[in-house]
């Protein structure tokens, strides 16, 4: 018995230490396109920013502006990713960093953004989205399956996104709570970083 | 006990042999982006204590200040970063962020009440300059948001760990601690402003 935890440290650090690159060999499984989808935009650092960024905009306008969102995001996803072929030598860096500039801000003023606006910004921010992972599609990549896994991810992403932040704002009664004050401040700081991306990308 | 030994050093051989090389491009792509971005602002002693510095002003001022100082501080960080980034001549920036320590630090030592937007105007001219030397000292091959992000939640956490110190001054014996801090601030800002124009090599 005194040796197991010995010997399962020992497994443990031959594990890690001798990982190799997966090769991922899911994409070749019937439903492989599917989890690409699903997972692509997760570990595309813009993806993650401003999708984070929409959610909480439409989580701090309120449950009732904010479902609004629930369908539109997810077809304005498949909307850029049905453009992508259009948009396939276009990098999407500037439009990302604007989108980003333009979200820090309205959400560091906690601007009260009317429904309609709210809706075409998140239908813009998907559309961009949408394109720029459709750009990276391979020849043999299934598109449906692609397009339902990026949809499912979308929808996903941002009602979490918006339930968090309305569920963390509904104590903060006055302007001055901290909790609005958090949300405005992480607003103010994806601005900064839109702002600096912007300039690294026009320097660039 | 005596076969453990040769198990480990099977273990351990085996381990060493199996591990993969470590791919050292330090500045390069989304973690050397997120990395630089990260440490730029915490390296440097005279840019960590003059954030710092800002966070216990701030909170020494009260009221408006300390929730307007961390929604609109990294927006002009950025502003300067931008500058930087294109390579726009500011005056002696070297000499500026030493006297942003010194001035900031006097301000904390001495507890000075300035009306909230010349206090914001005396931040926010130094925040320029701060962020101008961030953004000309960016590494070309880093990942732009991934610097953008690491180098925003590096000046924001500094300067929330400077509201949290502010937050001393609800206590006497805090406030006198925070005033001898910001002395000290001063002090480390008068050495960096004897290097900047020459006097200490």
């Amino acid at each position: 018995m005194k040796l197991k935890p010995v010997r399962a440290l020992m497994a443990a650090a031959i594990l890690l230490t001798g990982t190799s690159a997966a090769d991922a060999h899911i994409v070749a499984a019937r439903l492989g396109d599917f989890y690409m989808g699903a997972s692509h935009p997760l570990t595309d650092l813009q993806d993650v920013v401003l999708w984070i960024a929409t959610g909480m905009l439409a989580g701090t306008l309120g449950a009732s502006k904010g479902r609004w969102l629930i369908p539109v995001f997810p077809i304005g996803l498949l909307v850029g990713l049905s453009l992508a072929p259009v948009f396939a030598t276009v990098s999407t860096q500037l439009a990302d960093a604007t989108m980003m500039l333009a979200i820090g801000m309205l959400l560091a003023a906690a601007a009260q953004v009317p429904t309609l606006v709210l809706c075409a910004i998140a239908f813009a921010v998907a559309v961009i989205r949408g394109a720029a992972n459709g750009a990276e599609l391979g020849p043999e990549t299934d598109r449906l399956l692609f397009a339902a896994g990026l949809a499912c991810v979308g929808y996903g992403a941002i009602t979490l996104t918006m339930a968090l932040t309305v569920l963390f704002k509904r104590n903060a009664d006055s302007v001055t709570s901290w909790r609005a004050i958090a949300v405005r401040a992480l607003g103010g700081w994806i601005a900064a970083i839109g702002l600096m991306m912007a300039s690294l990308v026009l320097a660039s | 006990m005596s076969l453990h030994v040769p198990r480990v050093l099977t273990a351990a051989i085996a381990s060493f042999a199996l591990t993969q090389p470590a791919l050292a491009h330090e500045q390069a792509g989304v973690a050397g982006g997120l990395v630089s971005g990260l440490l730029h602002p915490i390296t440097g002693i005279d840019h960590l204590i003059a954030m710092v510095a800002v966070g216990i002003w701030g909170a020494q001022l009260g009221a408006p200040a300390i929730w307007i100082l961390p929604i609109t501080f990294p927006l002009v960080m950025a502003v300067g970063g931008v500058l930087g980034v294109l390579h726009v001549p500011l005056p002696m920036p070297e000499v500026m962020i030493a006297l942003s320590a010194v001035i900031l630090g006097v301000a904390v030592a001495a507890r000075l009440r300035l009306p909230s937007a010349a206090a914001a105007l005396v931040v926010a001219i130094f925040a320029i300059f701060h962020g101008h030397a961030h953004g000309a000292e960016l590494p070309r091959a880093a990942n732009a948001l991934a610097y953008g992000i690491g180098f925003v939640t590096a000046t924001g956490l500094l300067h929330l760990c400077g509201i949290a110190i502010g937050t001393l001054t609800r206590w006497p014996a805090g406030e006198r601690v925070i005033q001898g801090l910001g002395a000290g601030i001063a002090g480390i800002g008068c050495y960096f402003l004897a290097q900047g124009l020459g006097a200490v090599a």
